[in-house]
């Protein structure tokens, strides 16, 4: 009896072990690729745009076939330096359609990061193609000095590589440096280069070998905002009576040079150049059907921001408290509503909510950490994630608001070094019972029901232990 | 009024007429009680949901923790972020009745999955409360008199300016419940005495317990529920019911009482509660001597009530005496003497003084918090002689004595309120029945009072006139109480507005951008000095630590910050470490124009920094000018000119053009143009100011290094 009995748990026991090895495996296993020989770049197109507190590096790739056989992927590589800063990678063929990226490894590079790219269309042997690849650094302009004053200008310095760092050989290469400045302090000045208004020609150099690294180094003025949110709490929730809710809880750092010495309001009044490294306010996109739109943090409504409705989105200038100067710190709570009718599509009972893992905050943003809660209504079950990057999934929760009973269930995730690429819609597929909308409304006429009888039953009975002989004197 | 009006004929239409008259009475309370909460709402709606004022923000700082880390801990709770170095011990120092109502309907909300925020519970709660005080007004008032009066008064209190004053939304103080309390123990007080039974006089002890647990003005209450009884004994109306009611409450709310660990043993040993403790040990020998007359032969018992009495009288007084002289009964604090003798405050102790609402009422103030019920009053009270009751000799006890207090303090007008509103309740009701009787024909009448034919004539006119002037009389109540909740006491104060030429409304949000500036750009255990009318908003907003607060407990401490503020920059520095003061927090209104800052405030912090031992060089005279006035110009007086606080708040104002056709460095709040302007500050830097110069926050710098 008791061996029957056990039977059910020991296998439940072994599946569930099963289960978690698969999960380690798949979690420990890592693609490994092998550096072709086939393949040359016949031409490197580089662009570094540095004029923000973000890396923005765009490559026109003329990848070659040198070898015999159909080449269907290729490998991106990240220096070691700079492996920690890299926030995107993306890459497009010729007429713009996105490529499949997969982080890989290589044997024998071990401190450098790989990334393979599968072509759409093989490469025949002695043609090209043509791939466009993105990439986006961020925290890779370092402030020097790393402390100003209120009046001064925020010098900053770029450390880079004055060659494509690739795995392949490169026949030909330009790098073009944008810093829309003409202040600059000193730049490698390695031939051929040739300095415009606000950007810095290098190249071409013909034939680098794989993998080589010259140092690239310009220090220059850049007073572009260098904010960046420290972190980000995203929450959706979802409402099936036509609204959705979201509300961002932000925390904003300053993150340039930082402030040496006394804040003078009377400068900062009076000179509108005073502090050009300071931010006063920034500009956040919303949804165009975006309303009913607040903007406070613990203290209370922030009572200095303008709202703009425009065609295609909701223009919010964001006013902080205070100037941000180098250091300073603020955070607060954004939040609104958008009809659900936009992104919620269902048939039947499966419904389909597609929503963007994070939304605009500023320009040339950058988050150190995104974590976005979804919250479903009460009973939908058989949620299915599916996203357009890797997120790391935190565990399921519960969530308890007005007349829940056994709590809505959230969805939740959480992503390091965000920018603005990343803002991609997720799709969330789950099951809810329609019946279930009635509960709600039920719960309410159910109570109200309970109350009145109640008052019913203690007027028309007396419930008290002994009559009182005499009601006190009037 | 119509309840006497009421036929008792037949019992099917009686009953219908009878469903009406509760229908009514439901309505107009329940109206009220709506009322009342709406009233009150003023600045939700013009701002925000946000708490008010300096002590709020204590209470609510207070209230956040008791939800967060559960009640043993909030008990246990010592503050280090308060009165450094010394620190506080908030569980043993305050009345935790308001916190933990609020953080108690927290929780049950959060039991029901109602997700308010902790902030906004606080926010409601006065107003909440306000409402349930307009339900149970109807019910004292019912008790005195009858349910008409009693819907008046609900009517009236729910918008009496008086109590508004202090119940706004986000006023979120002790008071905005304590009324409640207050009203809650005298109708179970006045339940006890009419009924004579132990339920309603334990229930008054609980009411009582709640009262004490919330506000330190429970001992006005404690003090009038003895003098009832006295009075009562006195007047010969001292009963079997009036001993147990008295007998129960005071030992059951005694006990209670002192459970609450800020009260502890005061009700036995102050001087407060003396009164109480009296009036209880007189009632036992009254009971017993009228015990003795009973069995006793008249001469017997004259000899026995004689020696007893002498006996007893001659123990009483000295224990009396040693136990002062031993310490063991406290003499009486500063704030009860001053209600006694309201110049006390005056001559002895600035700090009391220097608090706006412990300033003597003005008779302006009178009308202007209770409007149409000051003329209602005195009618009530005759109304209330007219026909003596137990509970009338209450309500007139109440009504003389809080007129008293109200009078030497403008904050106890909180307690006048309410006896003002049950009061002309009863004789706006009074009247009304009077006259509304006039003016229907009345067929039953004519049979009864036919000789008074002749003044029938103009009745039924006189009394339409007379309930005319009356509706109108309570119309204006109506308009003036709208507009002085409006326009008085409905502005937070933490964000100030004003109009600009073109009539758009300029917000100065100027405390929260510094007190947020404090909190996040700040190392977190940095030490703020500042005024201590803002040391409450400091921790519950910036939380941060500061040196003195609003909890005025230490006179040396806050005396010491008032010399450094107002000593020369040098002298300041060597206090400033020797607090350890990390920023300083000014507030300074002239280029805004707005005048409660801290150079207005600036006398007081002399006046207590010189009140001292330490701080004896300090002397108020140096401050004004050889004619004696207080000028900040270039004619005022040189200590004043050098001293920190003036260099902090005017540090490179003597730039700024604040009017046009004014001299650079016009101050808008004294009308003058500062007298010094050209200086460097050595031992501070300018750390923050806020956008329209209402904050300067300073850093104090550290020592300089050796041989630099």
């Amino acid at each position: 009896m008791s061996k029957i009995k056990m039977l059910p748990a020991m296998d439940k026991l072994r599946f569930s072990f099963i289960f978690l090895l698969f999960i380690v495996i798949k979690c420990e296993s890592v693609n490994v690729d092998t550096v072709s020989s086939d393949i040359r770049f016949k031409n490197v197109d580089r662009t570094i745009d540095i004029s923000s507190q973000l890396v923005k590096i765009t490559s026109k790739l003329t990848l070659e076939n040198t070898g015999g056989t159909p080449v269907k992927n290729f490998l991106l590589a990240v220096e070691q330096f700079a492996k920690n800063n890299v926030a995107f990678v993306g890459a497009k063929d010729s007429s713009g359609k996105d490529l499949r990226l997969v982080e890989t490894t290589v044997k024998g590079h071990d401190q450098v990061r790989f990334w393979r790219v599968d072509l759409k269309d093989a490469v025949n042997a002695g043609s090209t193609a043509i791939v466009t690849v993105e990439t986006v650094l961020t925290k890779a302009l370092q402030p020097y000095p790393t402390a100003i004053t209120q009046q001064e200008d925020q010098l900053v310095k770029y450390n880079g590589n004055l060659y494509t760092y690739s795995p392949y050989l490169v026949a030909s290469q330009k790098t073009n440096v944008i810093i829309n400045t003409k202040s600059v302090e000193s730049f490698s000045k390695v031939k051929p280069f040739t300095q415009q208004d606000g950007a810095i020609q290098y190249g071409p150099y013909p034939n680098t070998k794989p993998f080589s690294e010259k140092e690239l180094v310009i220090h220059y003025r850049n007073n572009s905002p260098f904010l960046t949110v420290t972190r980000v709490e995203r929450l959706i929730e979802v409402s099936h009576w036509g609204n959705i809710a979201v509300e961002e809880v932000i925390e904003i750092e300053h993150s340039g040079a930082r402030l040496k010495g006394p804040f003078s309001r009377y400068d900062y009044q009076q000179d509108h150049h005073s502090g050009p490294a300071s931010v006063r306010s920034y500009k956040t996109l919303l949804p165009a059907s975006a309303s009913d739109v607040y903007y406070r943090d613990t203290n209370g409504n922030i009572s200095t921001s303008n709202m703009k409705v425009k065609k295609d989105s909701v223009e919010l200038d964001l006013r902080p408290r205070y100037p941000l100067f180098g250091g300073w710190r603020t955070h607060y709570t954004l939040g609104y509503n958008v009809p659900s009718y936009e992104y919620l599509y269902h048939t039947g009972n499966d419904y389909l909510l597609k929503m963007r893992i994070i939304d605009h905050i500023y320009d040339d943003m950058q988050v150190d950490e995104l974590v976005t809660k979804i919250i479903l209504p009460e009973g939908s079950t058989s949620v299915k994630a599916n996203l357009p990057y890797a997120v790391t999934r935190l565990p399921d929760s519960l969530h308890f608001t007005y007349l829940d009973t056994k709590g809505r269930p959230v969805i939740s995730f959480t992503k390091k070094n965000v920018v603005e690429n990343h803002i991609q819609d997720f799709q969330l597929r789950y099951t809810f019972p329609r019946l279930l909308m009635l509960q709600e409304p039920l719960l309410v006429v159910g109570f109200l029901y309970a109350l009145f009888l109640c008052v019913i039953i203690y007027v028309r009975l007396d419930f008290s232990i002994h009559k009182a002989e005499h009601h006190h004197k009037d | 009024m119509t309840v006497e009006v009421q036929a008792k004929p037949s019992r099917l239409p009686h009953l219908s007429s009878d469903k009406q008259l509760t229908f009514i009475k439901l309505a107009v309370l329940s109206m009220a009680a709506i009322l009342s909460f709406g009233t009150r709402l003023f600045s939700v709606l013009r701002f925000e949901s946000v708490i008010h004022e300096f002590d709020p923000y204590f209470n609510y700082r207070t209230t956040r923790y008791l939800t967060e880390e559960g009640f043993y801990n909030f008990h246990n709770w010592f503050d280090d972020r308060a009165w450094y170095p010394l620190g506080r011990i908030i569980g043993g120092t305050i009345y935790p009745g308001l916190m933990v109502t609020s953080a108690t309907l927290y929780n049950i909300m959060q039991f029901l999955n109602i997700t308010i925020d902790i902030r906004n519970v606080c926010v409601f709660l006065a107003p909440f409360f306000s409402s349930l005080t307009t339900i149970v007004t109807y019910l004292l008032t019912k008790e005195l008199k009858d349910e008409g009066a009693g819907l008046v008064a609900a009517a009236m209190i729910a918008i009496v300016p008086g109590y508004i004053s202090r119940s706004v939304a986000g006023s979120y103080d002790n008071e905005g419940i304590a009324i409640f309390c207050m009203l809650l123990t005298y109708y179970f007080w006045i339940k006890a005495v009419n009924t004579g039974t132990i339920l309603w006089a334990t229930m008054t002890a609980l009411a009582y317990f709640y009262m004490v647990s919330s506000w330190g003005g429970y001992v006005f209450l404690i003090n009038l529920i003895p003098l009832h009884v006295l009075a009562l004994m006195l007047l010969g109306r001292f009963s079997a019911r009036v001993y147990v009611a008295y007998s129960t409450l005071y030992c059951v709310g005694t006990i209670l009482s002192m459970q609450i660990s800020f009260v502890g043993f005061q009700p036995v040993q102050s001087s407060e509660h003396m009164l109480a403790l009296g009036v209880f040990g007189l009632c036992q020998l009254y009971a017993f001597t009228q015990y003795l007359r009973e069995r006793l032969s008249p001469a017997n018992f004259e000899l026995l009530f004689k020696a007893l009495l002498t006996t007893l009288l001659a123990t009483l007084g000295t224990a009396v005496v040693a136990l002062t002289l031993t310490g063991k009964i406290s003499p009486w604090t500063g704030r009860f003497y001053s209600l006694l003798d309201p110049s006390y405050a005056k001559n002895h102790i600035p700090i009391i003084a220097s608090v706006s609402e412990h300033q003597p009422t003005s008779w302006s103030s009178f009308y202007f918090d209770l409007q149409v019920l000051v003329f209602l009053f005195p009618a009530g009270l005759y109304f209330c002689f007219s026909k003596l009751t137990d509970a009338n000799i209450f309500i007139i006890l109440y009504g003389v004595l809080s007129i008293y207090f109200a009078g030497v303090m403008v904050r106890l007008m909180l307690v006048l309120a309410p006896v003002m509103c049950i009061v002309s309740g009863v004789a706006a009701s009074s009247l009304l029945s009077l006259h509304v009787k006039d003016i229907e024909p009345k067929v039953e009448k004519h049979e009864k009072k036919k000789k008074h034919e002749n003044n029938l004539v103009f009745r039924s006119e006189v009394g339409a006139l007379f309930v005319c002037v009356l509706g109108c009389l309570l119309i204006s109540y109506v308009f003036h109480c709208t507009w002085v909740t409006s326009e008085a006491y409905s502005s937070p104060s933490i964000v100030l507005s004003a109009r600009a030429h073109d009539g758009a409304r300029i917000i100065f949000d100027d405390f929260r951008e510094a007190y947020t500036w404090l909190k996040m750009n700040t190392p977190e255990d940095s030490k703020v000095m500042s005024w201590w009318d803002y040391g409450y908003q400091i921790t519950a907003m910036a939380n941060r630590t500061v040196i003195v607060d609003n909890n005025t407990w230490n006179n040396t401490h806050i005396s010491r910050v008032g010399q450094a503020m107002a000593s020369t920059e040098d002298k300041a520095y060597e206090i400033m470490q020797e607090l350890d003061v990390d920023y300083v927090l000014v507030i300074f209104g002239g280029l805004v124009g707005y005048s409660s800052d801290d150079i207005n405030k600036f006398l007081w912090m002399v006046r207590i920094g010189g009140s001292t031992e330490r701080g004896a060089h300090i002397r108020e005279a140096d401050y004004y000018t050889p004619s004696g006035e207080f000028r900040v110009d270039s004619d005022g007086s040189n200590t004043l000119l050098n001293c920190l606080m003036y260099k902090m708040s005017y540090y490179k104002f003597g730039l700024v053009y604040t009017e046009g056709g004014r001299p650079p460095g016009f101050d808008r709040v004294r009308g003058a143009e500062i007298g010094n302007k050209d200086f460097n500050l050595d031992v501070l830097e300018e750390a923050y100011t806020t956008e329209h110069w209402l904050v300067r926050i300073y850093k104090v710098k550290p020592l300089p290094n050796r041989g630099v």
